[in-house]
């Protein structure tokens, strides 16, 4: 594991992130490290204090991993949650009532019965994050349909790819090990 | 060494009753007071304690939500840790959980960082660092400004750590997969935290086969090495910087013996701290001058885990 200063093109792409999020300007100044394993990256990040300390050490873990960096930024869920935090929504926010908030926290996909707030100009196969009605983000997914269709009945219309639950299931050893692996996937 | 006792009718008759090793009764019978009730206590489920994260949310919206799920909460002396009175459900499995709104841990287990006084912007050491409960109190308390290196040698648990610091949204943390005696080549700091690894006599109400699986010569191995993170402690404190040596031992070898050895050593301060019972100054016939600015927390008197704290100045 190793971590580092982003390269210029990495920057670019997370302050490119942090625009379509809605957290550029809170985040605009702040240190990110990329943490790097040979088969994936992450943008973290850090206080100033923490990326000059780390400089020469090798940490497990290092500040907050916001996003994995492919092709593209996509965040990670403790990153949707800062974002949503500091955010407070927008285009690429969904908002789901209470009872699909347990089933999204399941990880379970989003019906557009549960839908209660999404942007009239989202578009399809967009990546979004969820949120409850609090506003606090609950998931990470990717739209099935763009704007007004997002809400019909009957039909999935939020694809969830990453929920706040899994860092539950995940921790709480094999036997949520075991569920997170199931393929079984239903509707909320 | 750890000091042995001769066993009296009365240890034989305790140990017998609550299912303990007697050399272990024969010594709490010498330093924890009113061991009948203690004992009694320790037989029942310790009191459950969430602690809000302030990085999140604020005590009083997070109070009101898990009131509203039919929670009770009762405030305790500090002002983000509450104990659970009354819960409909497992406390780790509600949303507000799931989102990092709080964490589940001991209010004695707080008062370490109540006890390390942390301000914004300081570099902090945490020597011994998972699961990270105390790490992210750190963190919160410094507003996730500065810098906080967490030790860990396990990778496992450092792993399991690292959850927990993302699920609470700290970004200003570390995680180092080091032992805690090779900390001094990573400079000095403004705080220290020494969470020692112990013999943990003080959480056998949540492991009670602590009360005969545990043996004097661990009480001894425990605290020959708790002296020896404690100097690398004091070495990496500022001039003027606060470490806290913490465990969740009753045993004084582990506590009051391994202070005053060290803090007599290296010509550190101990200094008073606010909350639990006075530390023992003497122990059969070893006498502890720092022992009364030193800190124990009992489960009967305190409702919490035992645990000892005690606050030097480097």
């Amino acid at each position: 594991m190793m971590h580092r200063n982003p390269a210029r093109d990495e920057r670019t792409m997370i302050n490119r992130a942090l625009a379509l999020w809605g957290v550029f300007d809170a985040l605009k100044d702040a240190a990110f490290v990329i943490r790097e394993d040979g088969k994936s990256r992450q943008a973290c990040l850090v206080t100033p204090e923490l990326e000059a300390a780390v400089a020469g050490l090798e940490p497990l873990y290092c500040g907050l991993a916001v996003g994995d960096l492919a092709k593209h930024f996509s965040p990670t869920m403790e990153g949707a949650d800062l974002f949503a935090r500091l955010s407070g929504g927008g285009k690429y926010y969904v908002a789901v009532g209470e009872n699909a908030e347990k089933l999204v926290l399941y990880g379970r996909d989003v019906m557009g019965d549960s839908v209660t707030n999404a942007a009239s100009d989202i578009g399809e196969n967009e990546l979004v994050i969820i949120t409850n009605r609090a506003g606090e983000a609950i998931g990470v997914g990717r739209t099935r349909f763009a704007g007004k269709l997002m809400t019909q009945k009957g039909k999935i219309t939020v694809t969830t790819l990453k929920d706040a639950g899994r860092y539950l299931r995940e921790e709480d050893g094999e036997r949520q090990a075991k569920m997170s692996r199931s393929p079984r996937r239903r509707r909320s | 060494m750890a000091l042995l006792f001769p066993q009296s009718p009365r240890a034989d008759a305790l140990a017998r009753k609550y299912g303990y090793d007697p050399w272990l009764v024969s010594r709490f019978l010498q330093y924890v007071p009113d061991v009948e009730r203690f004992l009694e206590k320790m037989e029942k489920k310790p009191t459950q304690y969430i602690r809000v994260n302030t990085i999140k949310t604020d005590a009083p919206i997070l109070e009101r939500r898990l009131e509203e799920k039919g929670f009770a909460l009762s405030p305790t002396a500090l002002p983000e840790v509450f104990a659970v009175e009354k819960a409909p459900m497992s406390a780790g499995a509600t949303t507000e959980y799931m989102l990092g709104h709080y964490y589940l841990q001991d209010l004695s287990s707080c008062m370490a960082v109540e006890a390390l006084d942390v301000k914004e912007g300081q570099k902090v050491l945490d020597m011994a660092a998972a699961p990270g409960g105390k790490t992210t109190l750190i963190a919160q308390r410094m507003g996730n400004t500065g810098c906080i290196i967490a030790l860990e040698p396990s990778e496992k648990r450092a792993r399991s750590m690292s959850f927990n610091l993302a699920r609470l949204g700290v970004f200003n943390t570390c995680v180092c997969r080091m032992d805690g005696l090779d900390a001094e080549r990573l400079g000095r700091f403004d705080r220290v935290l020494l969470d020692a690894p112990c013999s943990c006599e003080g959480v056998i109400a949540k492991d009670p086969t602590r009360k005969t699986s545990h043996a004097p010569e661990d009480v001894d191995y425990c605290s020959s090495r708790q002296e020896k993170m404690l100097e690398v402690a004091l070495r990496v404190a500022k001039p003027g910087g606060i470490v806290v040596y913490s465990t969740c031992s009753f045993a004084p070898e582990e506590n009051e013996a391994v202070v005053e050895s060290v803090a007599q050593r290296l010509g550190a301060a101990v200094e008073p701290f606010g909350h639990g019972e006075q530390g023992l100054d003497s122990f059969g016939d070893r006498k502890f001058k720092t022992g009364k600015n030193t800190r124990r927390f009992y489960p009967h008197l305190h409702d919490t885990t035992g645990f000892f704290v005690a606050r030097l100045r480097a």
